[in-house]
């Protein structure tokens, strides 16, 4: 067909890589539910506890952006490390913020999962020996 | 921990760089970013020996320029939204308009209306210093009936000239023109301030 674009692996990626950046901001303010953490406690709660790889460049202006939207607040602290570290805890406005995206990300993915689940078994990579029929 | 003198040096030129890099921040800013960096090499590499790992954590950074470059827009279109200043405001959408399409339309948009409110404000000042040489001047053609005339802002030099049209405003050009500048600029200055809070996305969510 001529004009038409055949998908890619590539397309695919770039869609996953807009669906990561979209999840980011969230990502950052449900790691720092449980209280306050450093820059590189908050890299590794994403590492751990989700499928986020972040680059260490990208996630210290972000932490700075949400600060100047009053949704994290820093405060430096003495460490036995040796050196003084900066701690990141939410506000008031980024808990409420954190509830109201949880909401809408709840919300959102269980109706896609319904309307992606005859999708999933097909979706589903083919174990090794069988036979793909389709 | 015990780095060695060749880390040592990596680690100081990059936080010279960032430094040098973050300039046009307030010193105190610039100042917090690097010692939060400077905390989180030292991290990285805490209880870790290998050679390779103060490298692998700039690199894992960016570069000195790439990584000053996320705040600077940052809290140049931060400062925008707080800010009272038009030139600021002007600025900073330059710097926007060459990062994304929202942020050039915001710009030129934004420049044609300033350029516009100070072309309304200089007329306007310029009556009130020469009324009688400066306004708007309607001339209908010889024998028609002035629908059909031309009108335009004129303003000439000298001291009895008078302009064969008729003029529209009289004094009232001054006020209205100053009032009408003001109120484009403000509205312009608004216009901008909404498109940022609005459309602006930080640069580290669109660099994941």
């Amino acid at each position: 067909m001529k004009g038409a674009s055949i998908p890619t692996v590539e397309s695919s990626e770039k869609w996953e890589v807009q669906l990561r950046k979209g999840s980011l901001e969230l990502a950052i303010l449900a790691a720092l539910w449980d209280g306050r953490l450093y820059g590189l406690e908050i890299l590794r709660e994403l590492e751990n506890k989700s499928d986020l790889i972040v680059v260490e460049g990208t996630v210290y202006p972000l932490l700075n952006r949400l600060r100047a939207l009053t949704l994290v607040e820093s405060e430096w602290v003495e460490s036995d490390s040796g050196h003084p570290r900066k701690y990141y805890r939410l506000t008031p406005a980024g808990r409420k913020r954190a509830l109201e995206m949880t909401r809408i990300w709840v919300r959102f993915s269980a109706r896609m999962n319904n309307l992606l689940a005859h999708l999933n078994k097909e979706a589903r990579p083919v174990p090794k020996g069988r036979k793909d029929t389709a | 921990m015990i780095l060695s003198a060749e880390s040592q040096k990596a680690i100081d030129t990059y936080l010279t760089d960032l430094r040098g890099q973050l300039r046009p921040l307030r010193p105190e800013d610039a100042n917090d970013i690097v010692e939060e960096i400077h905390a989180h090499i030292l991290d990285k590499s805490a209880g870790v020996t290998a050679e390779g790992v103060v490298s692998a954590t700039l690199a894992a950074l960016g570069t000195p320029d790439e990584l000053a470059a996320r705040y600077r827009i940052d809290e140049l279109l931060k400062r925008a939204q707080s800010t009272r200043s038009p030139v600021v405001s002007l600025f900073s959408l330059a710097r926007w308009a060459t990062l994304s399409l929202i942020g050039l339309v915001t710009f030129i948009i934004s420049s044609v209306g300033y350029a516009l409110g100070a072309v309304l404000v200089v007329i306007g000042l310029f009556k009130l210093i020469y009324p009688r040489n400066g306004g708007v001047w309607f001339d209908p053609k010889p024998g028609g009936h002035g629908i059909d005339g031309t009108a335009g802002f004129s303003f000439v030099g000298g001291g009895t000239w008078t302009h064969p049209g008729h003029e529209v405003f009289g004094l009232w050009l001054a006020p209205s023109c100053l009032a009408l500048g003001a109120l484009l600029v403000f509205l312009t200055f608004s216009l901008g301030t909404w498109c940022i809070r609005r459309f602006w996305r930080p640069s580290a969510l669109r660099e994941v």
